[in-house]
């Protein structure tokens, strides 16, 4: 499917765990996003699920040390509880990757998931979705 | 905490920072500061990648042909498929 123009790369857990497993796509993107002045942007709560279920921190730390860490205020707290809760998903990680994607105008690298879908189309934003 | 340093500019240069600062509503130094930050923080990501491929292997100039073509498709507004390339 092919939707409007994409400026910015959004990582969900699923980016990270492929990186720390080695995926060498994942790792060639990042690269090229870099070599083109693109700062991929990871939610706080996906650095935080990242560490939680990843064994290879040092490989997540390589991979953060080129990315934005997008910090969990209290009003992105509130957007992403609303947002799951119109979703009607418990995964409050999805929801703040397909926030932080619609707010970005960003195309996102994570495992596909319906609540990701979800939660975008509710913001009305096609999601463009490399799924690992 | 704030460190002035005097920096010279290209005149060019310095009057199309000074028009991207007014628009994007920030100061000179700001927009200096905020275009620095990026740029180390590319610098930091490489150094990254590097030291992943260090231990995995450098990428291949395939490998490194097929990201740029992941990322083009994605800015395009394609989405993609799940990667087949090897793991290490």
């Amino acid at each position: 499917m092919t939707v409007q123009a994409r400026t910015g790369l959004v990582y969900g857990v699923g980016a990270l765990r492929a990186a720390a497993r080695g995926d060498r796509l994942v790792w060639a993107v990042h690269r090229a996003a870099l070599m083109n002045g693109i700062i991929p942007v990871v939610p706080a709560m996906v650095v935080s699920e990242g560490f939680r279920t990843e064994a290879r921190g040092d490989r997540l730390e390589a991979l953060l040390a080129g990315s934005e860490i997008e910090p969990f205020t209290g009003e992105g707290a509130r957007r992403d509880g609303e947002l799951a809760a119109r979703a009607d998903t418990t995964d409050l990680v999805a929801a703040s990757v397909a926030e932080a994607a619609a707010r970005r105008n960003s195309a996102v690298i994570a495992t596909r998931q319906a609540a990701l879908r979800a939660a975008a189309g509710l913001l009305g934003h096609e999601l463009v979705l490399y799924a690992v | 905490m704030v460190t002035k340093r005097s920096v010279s500019l290209a005149d060019e240069v310095a009057k199309a920072v000074e028009a991207a600062a007014h628009e994007d509503g920030v100061s000179f130094s700001a927009w200096l500061s905020s275009a620095a930050e990026r740029q180390l923080r590319v610098r930091q990501g490489l150094r990254g990648v590097a030291d992943w491929e260090a231990e995995a292997g450098a990428l291949t100039a395939e490998e490194i042909a097929a990201g740029e073509a992941l990322l083009a498709r994605l800015f395009s507004g394609v989405s993609g498929a799940t990667s087949r390339l090897r793991r290490r």
